[in-house]
């Protein structure tokens, strides 16, 4: 998408202290060359989705002290995010000009070395600070001394890059705060000569240009949305002229434009992208004005479809208002108006959308439909700092609850969870659930009673903590595997008393009695710890009233901020449900 | 918009002042936020305004907007003054 221009940045950077916001977040930039202008970029831009970004930018070229320095201004300013921007002149030095003033074998030297000096930069920083790391990796020249010699000679100059490139990936793979951005690719999209302006370079040391930093932001709220759980889960589309070229129910089945040739191959484009989005956790729902029967037979039989009917979590297809729609989606799948991407062709609707429902993030998308899939793809707002097992089978799971609705419909609600056949394992996180744990922390919002966030690192901590207990549910039942759904983390207060730090429920098995179980999961431990009191609280939000009664329902009582369980019954859990405990 | 307009509406932009604050004596001397950083944004701005690429040494030596304007005038642009 096309972006503004800088100044339009620094002078609304000027305006951001008037306005309102719903979360912060402390962002540091490190840089080995000027980078000015960024930061303000980053603040409106956090600004534009009510985040409040106080940001730090380190002196020129100044990277390596303030990493290395552990009383540095860096890690007193206690960033969340820190993004390490490299660039290739700086890293090479004059081998960037002369690659062959050294034989082959100092060159891979050369290359092994700097990839231990970063890594041991990069070991510096996540001993000493909590944040997390974006390092860039570094852009691959256009030109080379060697001109079209250049891959006949051995490790020569782009290949030299490109292999530093690729161990700085495999070494950080695993460096669980630590995240690569790919500069190399960022060039590529827009082009060297455009990122790269000399006067600008030979009058400031700007090596990205000045038009261009705008575009650098946008991807770098690619990593700031997900960890402020600004993220995005849904997708809903419209079906004519949206999904596929040309109005079912006027032009008919075989008239529509879907398939290899123009126009329908752009719509075929779009659906692929799309699938892919998919394929990695992003839900899929329609929301259209069409006969159900018309729509359907499309999805199902047209032999161009990408889409399939189960990839789709959920169909309004029918003559009602679309705002109503779009509503009742959200509610069938038990997420905030505030996590749904609405595309549809017809600018009208989308007025209404904008107007009616502000929390959908509704797309002007463009008269020509072959611009749909590049402006899917250049949506910042699907990523995720960790893809699980869940994210990607979570497709699957909501067709199995959608499968689940229709079994529900037919008989009574007793009857139907006991029909379930509800298995629920309760276990203590290990270093395999960690990263599920920490995600279903920092996206819950429904039934969640505190509502406390927690990165990886912080999970990994309470872990090794003797007077932390961090549990989590994984449920079963017989249309499929729910994964790991319900957390809860205790503090061991004192030997007699533990307080319920973090008690939560993913929205898709909520109202099954998975609660119940792990409550007293938690009270039976308590029990024999020999631990006399239990006490919780809840911290209401805009989104947690859904659990709002938890504490009383189960005979908590009222104390000051607390509520608390002194009682030595046991919890009764309901006798369908069949318990897994270690 | 006369060519001058367009300078001072693009300089009053860049440095964040009131479009009346700007005449051909503005210059980092009495603009404050002209500073070298702004100077570089708006040779920026200014090339896409009038379409043209600003040498090395133009950005360098074009400090007032009466520079500016004696830049432009090389580079073919029209003033009435």
């Amino acid at each position: 998408m096309s972006e503004f221009k800088l100044s339009y940045y620094l002078k609304k950077e000027k305006e951001i202290s008037n306005q309102k916001f719903d979360k912060e977040i402390r962002v540091a930039i490190l840089s080995s060359f000027t980078i000015n202008g960024l930061q303000e970029v980053l603040r409106v831009k956090c600004a534009n989705k009510k985040i409040l970004c106080h940001a730090y930018v380190s002196g020129y070229n100044q990277y390596n002290q303030e990493i290395l320095d552990i009383g540095s201004k860096l890690y007193s300013f206690k960033p969340d995010f820190t993004f390490l921007i490299l660039d290739v002149r700086s890293i090479l030095g004059d081998l960037f000009f002369l690659p062959n003033s050294i034989s082959v074998s100092e060159r891979k030297n050369f290359v092994e070395n700097k990839v231990k000096d970063l890594h041991n930069l990069v070991n510096s920083f996540v001993k000493s600070s909590d944040s997390k790391l974006v390092i860039s990796n570094l852009n691959i020249p256009n030109y080379s001394p060697y001109g079209i010699y250049e891959f006949k000679d051995e490790y020569g100059l782009k290949e030299m890059i490109q292999n530093l490139n690729n161990k700085l990936v495999s070494k950080l793979r695993d460096e669980q705060s630590v995240y690569i951005y790919d500069f190399n690719g960022f060039v590529n999209r827009f082009g060297e000569e455009n990122i790269f302006d000399y006067r600008q370079y030979f009058f400031g040391d700007v090596k990205i240009s000045l038009d261009f930093l705008p575009y650098l932001g946008a991807d770098f709220m690619g990593y700031l949305l997900p960890a402020l759980s600004a993220n995005k889960k849904c997708i809903v589309v419209d079906l004519d002229n949206t999904l596929w070229g040309g109005i079912v129910g006027e032009d008919g089945f075989n008239d529509i434009q879907l398939g290899p040739n123009r126009p329908g191959n752009a719509f075929v484009e779009f659906q692929k992208c799309l699938l892919a989005l998919h394929q990695r956790g992003i839900i899929l729902a329609v929301n259209s004005r069409n006969n159900l029967d018309d729509a359907m037979q499309v999805i199902n039989e047209h032999p161009h479809m990408v889409l399939r009917d189960g990839h789709f979590a959920c169909y309004m297809i029918n003559w009602n208002d679309k705002i109503s729609n779009m509503k009742e989606i959200a509610k069938e799948l038990n997420i905030g108006l505030d996590s749904i991407v609405y595309f549809d062709d017809d600018p009208i609707n989308r007025e209404i959308m904008k107007k009616a429902i502000p929390e959908v993030q509704t797309i002007d998308l463009p008269n020509d439909p072959s611009l749909y899939a590049k402006i899917l793809k250049s949506m910042q707002e699907f990523n995720v700092l960790k893809i699980t097992k869940e994210d990607i089978e979570k497709g699957k799971m909501y067709l199995q609850q959608r499968h689940r609705s229709e079994f529900k419909g037919s008989i009574n609600l007793n009857d139907y969870l006991k029909g379930l056949g509800i298995k629920v394992k309760i276990r203590q996180v290990d270093d395999f659930s960690l990263p599920r744990v920490s995600q279903l922390t920092l996206k819950t919002n429904q039934f969640n009673l505190t509502t406390r966030r927690y990165q990886e690192e912080e999970i990994r901590k309470f872990k090794n903590d003797r007077n932390v207990l961090v549990g989590y549910a994984q449920v079963e039942d017989k249309f499929g595997d729910n994964g790991i759904t319900g957390v809860y983390i205790i503090k061991k207060e004192k030997p007699s008393e533990w307080l319920i730090d973090t008690f939560l429920l993913s929205c898709r098995v909520i109202g099954r009695g998975i609660e119940n179980t792990m409550l007293s999961s938690i009270l039976k431990e308590a029990k024999n710890e020999g631990v006399t009191k239990v006490k919780g609280e809840f911290i209401p939000t805009k989104k947690n009233r859904p659990c709002e009664n938890f504490f009383p329902s189960f005979g908590f009582v009222k104390n000051q901020d607390y509520w608390e369980y002194n009682s030595e019954k046991d919890l009764e859990i309901p006798e369908y449900i069949q318990v897994d405990q270690k | 918009m006369t060519n001058s307009e367009r300078i001072y509406k693009v300089i009053a932009r860049v440095m964040d002042v009131p479009i009346s604050r700007i005449n051909d004596e503005s210059s980092p001397q009495n603009i404050e936020s002209w500073d070298s950083f702004n100077g570089l944004v708006l040779a920026d701005e200014l090339e896409s305004e009038f379409n043209l690429k600003f040498t090395m040494k133009e950005i360098e030596e074009v400090v007032s907007v009466a520079d500016i304007k004696k830049c432009l005038k090389n580079h073919g642009e029209k003033f009435d003054d």
